[in-house]
């Protein structure tokens, strides 16, 4: 018996899955990513140092904050050059509000879904349910409660995401590409009356946020346990985000400079993405679940309360599926750091220093990880003295997950191989889907 | 000129807005090789989000939706992303014919965008930095726009597509009106925002002269200068802009390859 879906929906890029079944075997899976190849590495060399950010952007629809900041860090170390405190805590507001975004949509318009049997949010809220009335059993009253209830999500999901994108937007010119941002700093930062709007659009959102990760706690994932090793940044000031220690729960420890020496990189013949994996240790797994399982002491009250907080050391924090749990906590966590950032940032007093223009050009090196919405993520650089870029390499947090999202996938099939043909499908489905991947950054 | 005369559209392909079918407007959405920011804006970013998910039917998206069919046929297609694979060329003929009106969004589809810097070397030598063992068994080809493979019905332009022209796009086949798309330069924006210009106060090199507006301005607004994410618009003058630069203090390689060829690897018409 073949399964296949050659374009999967709900999820960023073109990707299908295809395996076969003999005899009651599972013979062959893979994961191919048909995302064409856009070659950024090599489209980079020979760009000037500050471009790079905004190509680098361009990688990611939905993350182009965090392949810019990543750059920006890279790029910034490679010519010696150190942000000031106001840049730093902004190019946080910018990584958590682009988190929470990123994580937003995923769990309500990818990701439930597949919870809801429907294959589109768009499906959720359909008028049309007629024919389907009858099919389902199910009277033409619970429809329109279910009808309500979908539209009341749509209410809330719009309000939590305007508040998250105006504060990307208005630290960065617009959520998706933003331009401020760039190598030394901010061309420009919003000023006490923009920051107060922010945080009264943070307070109207508290009660839709919370309705929403609840909903998604109350939501009963398939069972399965991977055998990858969950690997995260680790910071001892915080929850790492923008740089930090590369730490995983089977006591993996080491530095961004040491990243090359860690990992390796190789092409898959099916795929136009590369597999990451750790050298001499194998397939990882990265992203909100690793974070929320490893760095769990530096999350705010909001994420700890009980009804979100999925309890993690044990087996649970090993299911993928338990991702979207993991992406639900930390949008309560990423809104209650933005509060706090930007009333931060709302009672420095002293005037906003204008942007003293692009730092000049240094031949050198730099490395830099950070954790985007759906994992690790890697660049370097490396810089002429007339500031050229000769050398880059990008390694993005789905082509880290990959093998962890076959070899789950081969797992999951295994463990319900009696399943009927279509169920084994929308299974497939559902996991690749749980991982948040991202196939255009993937290939990049 | 009119919209109609300008993209040859007929107006029987575009629906009377007396039509009496309260069907919603069957539309598809398709992705070329891009980084699925436009297919993000229209179903996330955009401000109008609940009326556009309301007042159509997503036939194909799959961004959004794991059902649905290619094969159309569409009141409305949109497409993202640059052609850069043989399979795409053929994909781009089936929409076209699938679909009564089909509109270029984003960059990547319409000037090529940032994929199109990788016309500037042979394709060899990018492809190179990226892949060692499958180099020989790529079919990447030069970047393409969609207009060199099928005829577009307008373009709604931008990195990301500007939400005014995404609304427009929307709402006019909504109602079955003629489009009208920004075509002007962002300069026009900038003024009519009351921004300093960065250019000539603060000596930028701002592409905002010769750039298609639709940003409302941003870079400039954000004392930075313009890097052209919307591309060229029509009729620039590009010649006056880089002696512009060149008094500047900008080499002329500094002027090709950084202001230039950022958005407009593929020329100044980006054909």
């Amino acid at each position: 018996m073949r399964i296949k879906t050659e374009y999967l929906g709900r999820v960023e890029g073109e990707a299908g899955v295809r395996f076969e079944i003999k005899n009651g075997r599972l013979a062959e899976l893979k994961i191919n990513i048909w995302e064409p190849p856009r070659f950024f590495e090599g489209m980079l060399v020979g760009r000037r140092y500050d471009e790079a950010p905004d190509i680098v952007a361009r990688i990611c629809g939905i993350c182009p904050v965090s392949h810019m900041l990543t750059s920006i860090r890279a790029i910034e170390k490679a010519i010696w050059f150190e942000p000031g405190p106001e840049t730093i805590a902004a190019r946080k507001i910018m990584a958590y509000s682009q988190i929470a975004s990123s994580h937003l949509v995923h769990l309500v318009m990818l990701a439930l879904p597949d919870y809801e049997g429907k294959s589109s949010l768009m499906e959720m809220m359909s008028a049309r349910d007629g024919a389907e009335c009858g099919k389902n059993g199910e009277t033409e009253k619970a429809k329109k409660t279910k009808k309500a209830k979908v539209k009341d999500l749509l209410k809330k999901f719009i309000n939590v995401k305007e508040a998250f994108n105006g504060i990307t937007q208005t630290f960065g010119g617009r959520a998706l590409h933003p331009v401020s941002m760039v190598v030394g700093g901010f061309t420009s930062f919003p000023g006490e009356k923009e920051i107060d709007r922010l945080l009264s659009g943070l307070a109207s959102a508290e009660d839709d946020l919370e309705d929403i990760a609840g909903l998604i706690s109350e939501l009963k994932p398939p069972r399965l346990e991977t055998a990858s090793e969950l690997v995260c940044l680790s910071d001892d000031g915080g929850y790492a985000i923008n740089g930090g220690r590369i730490v995983s729960d089977m006591g993996l420890d080491g530095t961004e400079e040491e990243y090359e020496e860690l990992f390796e990189e190789k092409e898959a013949s099916y795929s136009n993405a590369k597999k990451t994996r750790l050298r001499e240790r194998g397939q990882i797994m990265t992203g909100a679940l690793a974070r929320v399982s490893l760095q769990s002491r530096w999350l705010g009250e909001k994420a700890r309360k009980p009804a979100f907080s999925i309890s993690l050391s044990s087996s649970s924090g090993k299911n993928p599926f338990n991702n979207i749990m993991a992406q639900a906590a930390e949008l309560l966590h990423f809104w209650q750091e933005c509060k706090k950032l930007l009333e931060a940032s709302g009672a420095e007093k002293q005037k906003k220093q204008k942007f003293p223009g692009r730092p000049p050009a240094r031949e050198g090196e730099g490395r830099a990880l950070t954790e985007a919405p759906r994992g690790l993520l890697y660049h370097s650089y490396a810089i002429d003295r007339t500031g050229a870029i000769r050398k880059a390499n990008i390694v993005t947090p789905t082509a880290h997950n990959y093998l962890a999202m076959e070899q789950d996938l081969r797992r999951l099939i295994e463990d319900n191989i009696d399943l009927p043909k279509e169920r084994l499908k929308s299974l497939a489905g559902m996991l690749i889907r749980a991982y948040d991947p991202c196939f255009s950054c993937s290939v990049h | 000129m009119s919209f109609y005369k300008k993209f040859r559209l007929h107006k029987k392909d575009v629906h009377s807005p007396k039509e009496k079918n309260p069907e919603k407007k069957r539309v598809g959405f398709f992705k070329f090789s891009c980084c699925t920011g436009c297919g993000f804006e229209l179903a996330y970013f955009q401000r109008s989000l609940k009326e556009t998910l309301e007042s159509f039917d997503f036939t194909f998206f799959r961004l959004a939706s794991s059902a649905g069919s290619p094969e159309g046929p569409f009141d409305l297609a949109l497409v993202e992303g640059a052609v850069t694979e043989p399979f795409q060329i053929v994909e781009i003929k089936k929409i076209r014919a699938a679909s009564k009106v089909l509109y270029a969004v984003g960059s990547c589809a319409i000037v090529g965008g940032i994929p199109a810097i990788k016309a500037l070397a042979p394709e060899m030598e990018v492809e190179r930095a990226a892949y060692r063992e499958r180099l020989y068994e790529m079919s990447s080809t030069r970047p393409h726009v969609i207009g060199d493979y099928v005829k577009v019905d307008g373009c709604i332009r931008g990195c990301p597509p500007g939400e005014r022209d995404l609304e427009e796009a929307l709402a006019s086949v909504l109602i079955g009106k003629e489009p009208e798309f920004i075509e002007y330069s962002v300069c026009m924006e900038c003024k009519m925002a009351g921004n300093a210009c960065v250019l000539l106060e603060d000596g930028l090199p701002c592409m905002g002269p010769v750039t298609n507006a639709g940003c409302g301005a941003l870079c400039p607004a954000h004392h930075r200068a313009c890097y052209s994410c919307f591309g060229l618009m029509g009729q620039a003058n590009v010649p006056a802009l880089k002696g512009k630069f060149r008094k500047l203090g900008f080499t002329e390689e500094d002027i090709e390859k950084r202001f230039f060829t950022l958005f407009g690897a593929l020329g100044e018409t980006g054909q």
